[in-house]
Order: C-alpha cells, then structure tokens, then sequence
C-alpha cells in the first residue's frame, strides 16, 4: 500500500519562498490564494534576534478533518493518501475551511487577477479554477501520476524538502526518517498528517518545539 | 481561573477586528505567512442564527408537544406554538442553506450528501425530518383529516409523538455537537458544548411558548403555562448559568488557544456582547423576573405583560447571542 509523504527538513530552509512562487507557477492559483507558504517567525531580541521557516501545505492526513466535516462529500483520499477536492462536487460550505486545524484550505470567489485587467495566462490557468470552490494543495498530483515529484519538492535550492512513500522502507524520506529527529503538526489531535518536519542539532526551536510560546 | 498571559487578549483583539477577507475569496488570504493562534472567520452570524433558530425551534417544538400531550395547553395554543417552532426552523434551514452555499446557492441541497460522516449532513437532515414528521403529527387536526390512523390519542399517533420529541431533543444536542465534534478549535471542543446549547434551547423554546401562550390566550393562558413551568424555567436558568461558568473554568484551564478564546469573551474583543448580551440580558435580568414572578412579588396580568415579554425576548436574545460569541471565539492554535 503507498501513502505519499512530505519531509520538511527545518535546518535547510532558509525562506526564499522558491517552493511557494514554483506552487504559483506550475497550478497557477489565483491571487491570493497560495497552496503552499513559509510561515515566518522572529525567535529572540536583539542582538539575538533570528527568523525561522515553515514551509506549510495540506499535509494530506490519513484521518483528515475536512473530508469528516465536508456536507457535500466532495473531498476525497485517493489510494496512494493523496487528499483531493473535486470541484464539480464542492459548494463553498467552508466546512473545511472551519475544520481544518492547519487552516489550510481556501474558497476562490473568483476575481482573482493581479493586475487591472486579467492576462492571457491568468486566463488560460483560473479556468480550471471554479468560482466558489475550495482550493488547496494536490500534492501536483498531474505531475506524480507522471512520475515526477511535486514542483515546490523540484524547485527548492536548499533541498530542504523531499517527498516519496511513507510505506516503502527504502524510499528517501524513510532514509531521513530514519537518521533525524522529526515532528509532525498537531500530531496530537489524531489527523495523521502524511508531513514530517526533521530537526536536529541546531532545529529545537524551530516549528512545532516551541510554537506555544508564540505570540 | 487562569489569567491570559500578557497581551494576548489585545493580539486576538487586533487579529480579530483587523483582517478581512481579500476581495472575495475566504480562508488564508491576504494574511501573513507567520505563526501564530488565528480566531477563525468562517463561521459567523448565519452559523449563530442556524444554531439559535434551529435549536430554539426544536426545543419550542419539544415543550409545545410534551405540554400538550400533560393536557397543561389548550390544542390553539399547541398549534401556535407549532407553526412558530416550525417557522424558526424554516427559518434557520433558510439561514444554514445561505450560509452553505453563498455561491451556487441552488446547489445546497448539495449539503444531505455526506451523512455517513459529516454533522452539517446530520444536522440538516434532522431538521427537515423534525419539520415533516411534525407537520405530519398535525395532520389530523386539520378539517376532513381526522380519520387519519395518527390521530391523537391513537397508538400510531403517540408513536409519532415520541419520534418527533425525539429528533427534536437530538436537533437540540446537535447544535452544540456541530462544533464540538472539531478539534481544531479548541474552545469548542468539548462536550460541555451540546450540553449548554441543550440547555439554552430548551431554555429559549419554554420561555418562548409562554410567551406565545400570552399572545394567544392572554395572561390566563400564559399563567396556566407559566404556573406549571415555573421550576423548570428556573432550574434551566440556573442550570443555563452553571454550564456556561462550568464551561468558561474548564476552558481557562485548558490549552492555550482555548485560554485565548476564554481572554476573548472576558477581556477582550467579545467582552460587552458577551457580559452584556448572554449574561446580564439573556440570564440574569429574565432570571430575575421569573424568580420574582415565582415568589409571588410579580403577577400575570396584563399590567406585567410587557415585563414577560419583555424577558421572554431578552431570552432568545440572549441564546443568539450565546451562539454568535462562541462561534466568534473561536480561535486556532498554530499550524505546527
């Protein structure tokens, strides 16, 4: 049985945002709407001041909160763990939106051009975007049927994401399982998040680790 | 009860009044990418007014049946105060449907299609139950109807009886389970919820029946139901105003977020409609006039209906504002 994962590897990501703007590109999501981000922190005072990165996104749960709470069923888990909205099903309850801990998914109402008039490649890309729909991450699930890894997993410079099957042994990110201390994000609230976030020496307070005492 | 740790009511207060939506799209827009506990937007007014009317309804529909059924109202009064429950619950089915599909609103009907697992599915498809069974009990009291074999009295009829006391009490329960079957907002996530939202319904459906007995019968009318229900109304008072306090300790002491959401009604952005509409208006001052009433200090008579009324209103907004304040308070913890 495959279940597709994210590793997020805390100590590489330095922000650059590659990941979030290669999300942008390849799904063309409207403006605003970001299926993948990099939450920033400030850790400290100065002169100890430091920023730390998140890259978040769905984390694609085994037991996901949106699909429980979705009325109209349009949330689905295929097979291999990857989380889908059909939009030809969704109606906009913002079910999910409320039940989803990570708050990820968004609702596109359309009008969601940059600029004043809308550009010939926002028009070929929002048209597969229907107006008063969820929207969140597929896990590029058009380029893994191919065979190729996500675009925000191809785009990041520091390599500080990887993505592979959590039930294969062998696969990559079992390999950094396997050698890094990790976390996953709210573990504790039963959703079983297919994302793993490694810290090591130098990572403890990066994400999860101190998160409570953000404010 | 814990204090909130400095500032963190002012940061929700900002958080909360500060953001809109960027144009027209909802979720995670437009806000900054950073860690921190976030008050959620997507459940507002429609969501509270679905919970209040819904539940309202329901318990309205409870207290009519099971009074009329004791013989304590009259068959008018009865089917006045079934006509109001189920005009609540229209109107409640009006608001959830506005709420669920804002866009496509025809295809909210969308909305029955996951009962295996979604309470939005359950909740929307207890409602019509309670609104078709119910109008079904009233049946054969409607002119060249009444050789219907539900009639009344009969087996078949007390059956039905006991179906619709039933759907509407688990309508009622259902209002706070919703919420609370969610964990990602920690303030609603306990069973305390439906337990309190039960309460305020049935709160909200007795005194309203009272209220409609006036209406219908006068004071007379209003006092034979009053007479009989007086320690129930008192004992849901109290029992209203225990599990709210219950409810509130338990939540400042629970996890941050919840202890946020706790800041939120207490100190901070939430605070006047929350002290101010669902303690002082909603509880105490109806409290009052029904404790007073029950000690004989105030009378039913037309002189005091304005005062009734009054309370009996004060009631229900009370109860709304119940709904709308912890739907507003509720706050997420940070994504990681």
């Amino acid at each position: 049985m495959t279940r597709l994962g994210f590793v997020v590897d805390l100590e590489r990501c330095v922000g650059c945002m590659g990941c979030v703007i290669a999300c942008k590109v390849e799904n063309g999501t409207p403006r605003g709407v970001h299926w993948m981000r990099v939450l920033e922190r400030e850790v400290g005072t100065f002169p100890n001041a430091r920023r730390t990165f998140t890259p978040v996104r769905c984390n694609h749960c085994a037991n996901p909160p949106c699909i429980a709470a979705c009325p109209t069923g349009a949330i689905e888990k295929r097979p291999d763990g990857i989380v889908l909205i059909n939009d030809q099903v969704c109606v906009g309850t913002m079910a999910c939106l409320t039940a989803c801990p990570y708050y990820i998914p968004v609702r596109y109402d359309g009008d969601g051009a940059y600029f004043d008039e809308i550009t010939p490649y926002e028009e070929t890309k929002y048209a597969s975007f229907r107006e008063g729909t969820a929207q969140k991450c597929t896990f590029c699930v058009h380029r893994v049927d191919e065979g190729r890894p996500p675009a925000c997993v191809e785009a990041c410079p520091a390599d500080a994401l990887a993505f592979g099957d959590l039930e294969d042994p062998e696969s990559r990110v079992n390999e950094l399982l396997d050698h890094r201390r990790y976390f996953r994000p709210r573990e504790e609230l039963g959703t079983d998040p297919s994302v793993y976030y490694l810290v090591g020496k130098g990572g403890g307070p990066l994400g999860g680790v101190d998160a409570e005492a953000v404010e | 009860m814990r204090a909130l740790p400095g500032g963190m009511a002012r940061t929700l207060e900002r958080a909360w009044s500060g953001w809109r939506p960027e144009r027209a799209t909802h979720g995670n827009v437009g806000r900054p990418f950073d860690l921190s506990y976030r008050v959620q937007q997507h459940w507002g007014a429609k969501v509270a007014f679905y919970l209040y009317l819904g539940g309202t309804g329901a318990g309205f529909v409870f207290c009519e049946l099971l009074l009329r059924g004791w013989g304590i109202i009259d068959a008018d009064t009865a089917a006045f105060g079934m006509w109001s429950g189920l005009a609540l619950a229209v109107l409640s089915a009006l608001a959830i449907f506005d709420h669920l599909g804002p866009v496509s609103r025809w295809s909210a009907y969308f909305a029955f299609r996951n009962l295996r697992r979604s309470w939005i599915s359950r909740g929307v498809t207890m409602l019509f139950a309670l609104l078709v069974l119910r109008l079904l009990l009233a049946l054969p009291s409607l002119p060249g109807a009444d050789g219907l074999p539900w009639a009344e009295g009969t087996p078949l009829g007390d059956a039905l009886r006991v179906t619709v006391l039933a759907v509407a009490l688990a309508f009622m329960i259902y209002t706070g389970l919703v919420i609370s079957s969610w964990n990602a907002i920690a303030f609603w996530n306990t069973p305390l919820v439906p337990v309190l939202f039960t309460a305020f319904s049935l709160l909200g459906g007795l005194t309203a029946l009272i209220g409609i007995a006036w209406i219908s019968g006068g004071p007379v009318a209003a006092h034979t139901v009053y007479g009989f229900s007086s320690s129930t109304i008192l004992v849901l008072f109290m029992t209203a105003a225990a599990l709210l306090a219950l409810y509130l300790y338990g939540m400042s002491t629970a996890s941050r977020a919840a202890r946020v959401s706790v800041g939120l009604l207490l100190h901070g952005a939430l605070r006047t409609p929350f002290v101010g509409g669902v303690a002082a208006i909603g509880l105490v001052i109806p409290g009052l006039v029904f404790v007073a009433s029950a000690l004989g200090v105030i009378a039913c008579s037309d002189a005091t209906a304005p005062l009734f009324l009054g309370s009996v209103v004060a009631v229900q907004l009370g109860g709304y504002v119940l709904r709308d304040v912890i739907l507003r308070a509720g706050v997420y913890g940070p994504p990681v």
